[in-house]
């Protein structure tokens, strides 16, 4: 099967509607193929990023809408429905009269409603088949989450940390190629995001351990301060004493100094 | 007991056409959703609904009984549509101005991102051709199966899977074009 052959079943993959033995199929395709990888980690972006771009689904119809149907079938029984469609002709066309501020009016609406939470639903109960969709495909994910963390470009590195965020199961790679990005990568946006999604991590004392570490051969005092607010976030009580150290260190940044003698504080390991 | 879309518009087509509120209640927010998918505008997409469930009661006699409902339902929302566009071009709303993040400086904070991605996200999709962007309203924001699609397009399933991966790509490509890798 070509490339383009398996490309074509990416989405359906990431709808996790692809049958269980395609998805084999393409998963061990993309063990072997690069290009396939890339186009897996960059649809998928794309895929999760309009999961903020579906307005949720509302319960029930708009009550003005709704009235004006009701009036409608209300005017059909009775034997006069030509006037509700003539009501409802009016509408349409007086809407686009006045683009420009129609337009800006129905974005700044739009927008409104998705950010002000206007259509936020109530949590829903997932079906016991979508979860189980969500575990086979997991697999899937984590191979992506990797392969993107390994991107030549920073917002690819990006994407892969947040989509890492993604991931239901912390698996151990996953949490290594954090790490490494946390000490390593040249982008500080992509080293204080990849300490974002550490937070996943931290029951491991392995990861705790290394993060106290990290912050010492760290050069930038955001990533340091980063780091010192997720272990106060997540009562690392074993890294006070580190915290001590760090905040006599004349070397470190005033700030971060600061920001440790705060830490110590909050761990309790001031004595 | 719940009857089920077929059976209610069945009872609809044979004159009941009081049933008409139960599949209103049913369909006509996610029918809201597809058209302001495919037009960005919320006040448009609600009355292009109206329309189209307008439509439903007059046209009730050319559903065929035990027909997919849902399929027919789209079907007529498309024709709404395409009618919309022939009596006037309208363009897709542009959404608002990208929030710039500022320089290294300050820490790119998580609902920052999201915020500025949907932007982007949204300006890419206004972008694209109405088939593409129609097959991803369709399938990522009302959930259709492709099967679904097909019957809504009437086209091949196979159709639907190729046209769908083709307006993920060129979105794609759009949208990181937009973002232009902001964050190196
Ligand atoms: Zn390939």
């Amino acid at each position: 099967m070509s490339c383009e052959r398996f490309r074509e079943q990416i989405p359906e993959c990431l709808a996790g509607r692809l049958d269980p033995a395609a998805r084999e199929r393409l998963v061990e395709h993309l063990e072997s193929c690069a290009g396939c990888r890339t186009e897996v980690a960059e649809l998928n972006a794309v895929w999760r990023a309009m999961e903020n771009l579906k307005t949720k689904p509302e319960d029930a119809p708009d009550p003005a809408a709704k009235a004006r149907f009701l009036a409608a079938i209300e005017g059909y029984k009775a034997g006069m429905g030509v006037s509700a469609e003539q009501q409802q002709t009016r509408r349409v066309l007086w809407f686009p009269r006045r683009p420009v501020w129609q337009a800006a009016m129905a974005a700044g609406l739009l927008l409104a409603g998705i950010f002000a939470g206007r259509y936020v639903a109530a949590p829903r109960q997932e079906a016991p088949e979508l979860t189980q969709l969500r575990s086979q495909v997991e697999s899937l994910r984590q191979l992506v989450a990797l392969t993107m963390l390994q991107q030549q470009s920073p917002g690819a590195r990006l994407r892969g940390v947040s989509y890492s965020e993604q991931m239901a199961e912390p698996d151990p790679q996953v949490e290594q190629a954090l790490l490494y990005a946390v000490n390593h990568d040249t982008n500080v946006n992509v080293r204080l995001s990849a300490v974002d999604a550490l937070q996943k991590f931290t029951g491991n004392p392995e990861v705790l351990r290394a993060m106290v570490d990290a912050i010492g051969v760290q050069d930038s005092p955001l990533v340091q301060v980063a780091l010192v607010d997720l272990l106060v976030q997540v009562h690392a009580r074993g890294a006070a004493p580190a915290m001590a150290r760090l905040a006599q260190d004349a070397r470190v940044d005033e700030a971060v100094r600061q920001r440790a003698a705060w830490a110590m504080g909050k761990l309790g390991g001031a004595q | 007991m719940i009857l089920d879309d077929e059976a209610i518009m069945t009872e609809v087509r044979a004159g009941d056409v009081g049933r008409l509120e139960t599949l209103f209640d049913r369909h006509q927010p996610a029918l809201v959703r597809y058209f302001v998918g495919l037009t960005g505008n919320r006040p448009l997409g609600e009355d292009l609904a109206q329309e189209s469930f307008f439509r439903v009661l007059k046209y009730r006699h050319t559903y065929q009984p035990g027909a997919n409902f849902r399929a027919w339902l789209y079907q007529i929302g498309r024709n709404v549509f395409a009618d919309h566009i022939a009596r006037r071009k309208t363009e897709v709303a542009m959404p608002e101005e990208v929030p710039e993040i500022r320089g290294n400086e300050m820490p790119p904070d998580r609902e920052f991102q999201k915020k500025q991605e949907a932007v982007l996200l949204r300006r890419a999709l206004a972008a694209l051709p109405g088939d593409k962007r129609e097959v991803l309203v369709l399938s990522r924001f009302l959930d259709m199966k492709y099967e679904e699609i097909a019957a809504v397009l009437k086209i091949e399933v196979g159709t639907v899977k190729v046209r769908v991966y083709r307006a993920m790509r060129e979105l794609s490509d759009r949208f990181f074009a937009l973002s232009g890798e902001r964050a190196s």
